[in-house]
């Protein structure tokens, strides 16, 4: 038997040996001398001439965005600049941002792809993001991109409730975030837990909306009423489609992404009643990262994503919606000018993100 | 019959000691981390963390440890005697059978058996209840027992191998002895038998429990929380590091308090004997324990080996009749699956060779010169194992970026995370070959004129060999399966069998995954068979 296994493991090793392209183990070079990246030449983005400039060599993006996600507008970006080489690492969007902090002295990526935009203030904050300002920011609201240039929103997601139709009928439905916390619903709800970006902004946001203690009491009610805190929402979305929970607290595309897959789930808009405070919204954001080898292809990237191009390919892939006005969303998707927007300075609850974390931890959310 | 190996008379090597200790720097990496940053942390941060749910955490992690400890020995113990010491049909079989499970990383077991079990959502609930027309309540694979469960499934064969091997070198006449003394059965087993397994036993209960403290992945799938947990939440959103290198101080604390405890109860009791006069005790008869043992061996050697093994064909086999999924399996973006199993074979394999050859100085530095020093630097290489794989790998990019950052962003640092984790298990084998050496010959070796030097080379070496190989085999099964370390430190566009499974998977698409972690579970087993042959019990 010993035999007949070690002569599979040597044949497969030459196998694999000689179907891998050739460069595996690549060290990286810097590819010029490290400067700030902030002259700003005339890059290739002028969205009507993409091609102009020879953009080339090496592009390393980190994504906290997941890989299937982030693949197709690779892809995409590559068709318009065949000379660029990308190499992606996607994971964790919070590990990826503590790696991106230690590694600060010695910077590796080139571009950071994040799921919300506090992580990007953070690091902004930090140092890590160099400021760059694409020409095509302008057609943005103050609030998606950041004052000095460091950040930019490349697409916005509404925080919905989705439900199995198979378990919940109509009349029942919940209309409020706060109807979460009803008893009827104990046990029956899944959401993403305390180290997930999007439920982190969520409550952070609800700390401006409604004050610390009614977001206090929120949570408080959460854990009372044993919602299931998973690790992230691709989670969240299989258990209510497989009939494991009635409801979920999910980024709104998590429920086309699912309805996709044929499953009972339907959607809540929740807070759209006359003096409720609206669906809370937060955004994915990108930033160039300060030092990193090869700016010229970043910036290049960072135009593509806020391109008409870039910006729909976000729209369709994952049922998104577009930060740069015009761009419409995918079919189904219910656009955001006929849903009613929590309104909130995102500035301002930038600023006090340590004490939503102060709050995560005082009521010992999961 | 029993004959204790005399130490050599303790010579203390200069050289020696300056490579062993420069290992010992090395493996202290993340724990120089850990204390940096811990002491750069705020006093108002301590007084933050005690008022978070730290003391739930830490009482969530030690019942799970001791869950998962209690379960593999019961398991390890039980099922080593039915396939050593007894009549069970099929011992040949099961010998494999009930091994082979440590090819299969926890996380991919987690997830299949999450898939079948799930409540509500699984497939067995759900067939049930589309046969009988209602819900059948049925044991979920979540929470702390699912975690207890499934953790003991994939980890008990350290224990079975540990105590199988004891007991297969268990000599007949200890046993006969104590029975002609008037010992009862169970007597006899408790007062000869279980002192004789107890190196063994411990030495896999230490395994095991360590890995718990540090495990973060599985636990997460199955809904339970550790004291990882607390680590990660420092790191996400605060990103917090100098907080995190608290909470991993007090893993590292306890891990210490265990390795201190394992030397304790191990003691100074050394039982060895001669090979000569071997001779296998007679097997127990089952009668009518039979069938009952036998079933309970099927259960087991189903729920951890053939069971995922079936469901991981199932879904490649679905896999592969699907183009687009198929398409997707072979090509990801710039890369292929031939690309990501070389990346893990080669990573792996090098982290095996430096891991073993590391260890070479700390256990020969033991053996020679015995003594505080030189135990705590063999102590001190085993710390690693219950440090979460993110703060090693965090500790890495800190370190290697202010003193090797050239090294930084190639895969060597992956290798290097492998061989910080997997050294404990390197410097075991090392020691444990070294061991068996009869001191006499390099006593020889010295008297004819060679040098240290030319003794290790050209005796010890030679001799050990064979221990060393089984080391490296193990550390690089370990390093294949590696997870949180390689997602971090791995080169942009550089991936893994196991970093390939995980993104899939956590993605919800498990078909694709599917040929990925077969893959790796496929060449998981040479490493592991080479491991199994060189045992008693296998041959």
């Amino acid at each position: 038997m010993f035999k007949t296994i070690s002569f599979l493991f040597l044949t497969t090793t030459l196998f694999l040996s000689a179907c891998a392209p050739v460069s595996t183990p690549q060290v990286r070079q810097p590819e010029a001398p490290a400067h700030t990246p902030t002259s700003p030449e005339p890059t290739a983005a002028l969205a009507e001439t993409p091609a102009a400039a020879p953009v080339s060599g090496r592009l390393v993006i980190y994504s906290g965005r997941s890989e299937a996600l982030i693949q197709p507008v690779l892809d995409a970006f590559r068709a318009l600049y065949p000379d660029v080489e990308i190499a992606l690492k996607a994971g964790s969007n919070s590990e990826i941002a503590n790696a991106l902090l230690e590694e600060q002295g010695n910077p590796q990526a080139d571009v950071f792809l994040t799921t919300e935009i506090f992580t990007a203030q953070k690091l902004s904050e930090s140092g890590v993001l160099a400021p760059y300002t694409s020409p095509l920011v302008d057609q943005l609201p103050a609030d998606l991109r950041s004052p000095d240039g460091t950040w930019v929103a490349l697409t916005r997601r509404a925080r919905v409730i989705m439900y199995n139709t198979d378990l919940v009928s109509p009349d029942e439905l919940p209309a409020s975030i706060f109807d979460l916390t009803d008893p009827k619903w104990k046990g029956q709800v899944a959401a993403a837990g305390s180290t997930n970006g999007s439920l982190q902004a969520q409550i952070a946001v609800m700390r401006q909306l409604y004050g610390e203690e009614v977001t206090e009491n929120w949570l408080s009610g959460l854990i009372a009423n044993q919602v299931t805190f998973f690790g992230g929402h691709t989670d969240v979305r299989k258990a209510v489609a497989a009939g494991e929970f009635k409801l979920g607290l999910v980024n709104h595309y998590y429920y086309h992404l699912q309805l996709a897959e044929s499953s009972p789930v339907g959607v809540i808009y929740p807070d759209q009643g006359e003096g409720q405070k609206g669906v809370i919204t937060n955004a994915t954001a990108a930033g160039l990262i300060r030092g990193g080898a090869n700016p010229r292809a970043a910036q290049a990237f960072l135009d593509f994503l806020l391109s008409p191009e870039g910006q729909r390919l976000f729209a369709e892939q994952n049922y998104e919606y577009p930060v740069v006005p015009g761009i419409p969303v995918r079919e189904g998707v219910r656009p955001l000018d006929e849903v009613r927007l929590a309104a909130f300075n995102l500035a301002e609850v930038v600023k006090d993100f340590d004490a939503t974390f102060d709050l995560i931890e005082k009521v010992g959310l999961p | 019959m029993q004959v204790s190996l005399r130490p050599s008379a303790p010579s203390f090597s200069p050289r020696l000691a300056f490579a062993a200790g420069l290992v010992g720097l090395f493996v202290a990496v993340p724990l120089i981390y850990i204390f940096v940053r811990a002491l750069g942390a705020d006093p108002a941060d301590w007084q933050r963390l005690l008022q978070t749910r730290l003391w739930t955490l830490l009482g969530n992690t030690l019942r799970l440890a001791a869950a998962v400890t209690a379960g593999t020995l019961v398991l390890g113990v039980g099922l080593a005697f039915l396939t050593e010491r007894t009549d069970l049909p099929g011992r040949a079989f099961f010998r494999w059978a009930l091994a082979l499970p440590l090819a299969i990383p926890p996380y991919i077991g987690a997830i299949i058996h999450l898939a079948l079990m799930r409540p509500r959502g699984g497939v067995l609930p759900q067939a049930l209840e589309s046969w009988l027309g209602y819900a059948v309540p049925l044991p979920s694979p979540l929470g702390f027992w699912g975690a207890a469960f499934v953790l003991t499934l994939f980890t008990y064969p350290y224990v079975y191998l540990l105590s199988g091997a004891a007991f297969r070198s268990l000599h007949a006449s200890l046993e006969e002895s104590a029975r002609t003394l008037g010992r009862s059965p169970l007597q006899t087993f408790w007062q000869v038998t279980l002192p004789v397994l107890r190196p063994g036993l411990l030495a896999g209960a230490l395994l095991v429990s360590l890995d718990i403290l540090a495990e973060y992945g599985t636990v997460a799938l199955l809904r339970y929380e550790t004291f990882s947990s607390a680590i990660f939440v420092q790191l996400s959103g605060r990103y917090d590091r100098s907080a995190a290198a608290v909470l991993s101080g007090v893993l590292v604390t306890l891990a210490m308090l265990m390795l201190w405890g394992e030397v304790r109860a191990q003691g100074q009791a050394r039982f060895t004997q001669m090979e000569g006069g071997w001779r296998p005790a007679a097997p127990v008869a089952l009668g009518r324990w039979r069938l009952p043992a036998l079933m309970g061996a099927l259960a087991v050697s189903a729920a951890s080996l053939f069971v995922p093994l079936g469901v991981l064909t199932a879904w490649s086999v679905q896999a592969f009749a699907d183009a687009d999924i198929t398409a997707a399996v072979f090509r990801t973006g710039s890369q292929g699956f031939g690309n990501f199993a070389l990346n893990s074979l080669w990573t792996a394999l090098l982290a095996a060779v430096l891991a073993v050859l590391l260890s070479l100085p700390v256990a020969l530095f033991a053996r020679r010169s015995p003594g505080r020093f030189s135990h705590f630097l063999a102590r001190l290489c085993q710390v690693g194992y219950a440090i979460p794989g993110v703060v090693i790998a965090l500790s890495l990019v800190l370190l290697v970026n202010r003193f090797l950052p050239f090294l930084y962003g190639t895969p060597l640092v992956v290798v290097m995370a492998y061989v910080l984790r997997h050294m404990p298990q390197a410097v075991r084998a090392s020691q444990s070959a070294l061991s068996i050496l009869s001191p006499t010959l390099e006593e020889a070796a010295r008297t004819l004129g060679r040098t240290g030097a030319q003794t290790v080379l050209q005796v010890t070496l030679p001799l050990i060999l064979p221990g060393l190989l089984a080391g490296g085999a193990l550390v690089f099964l370990t390093s294949l399966k590696e997870l949180p370390a390689t997602l971090l430190l791995r080169p942009a566009g550089f991936d893994t069998l196991a970093v390939r499974v995980w993104m899939w998977a956590t993605d919800g698409f498990y078909l694709q995954a599917a040929p990925a972690a077969l893959f790796l579970v496929l060449i998981s087993i040479a490493p592991l068979a080479f491991l199994l042959r060189r045992e008693q019990m296998f041959r």
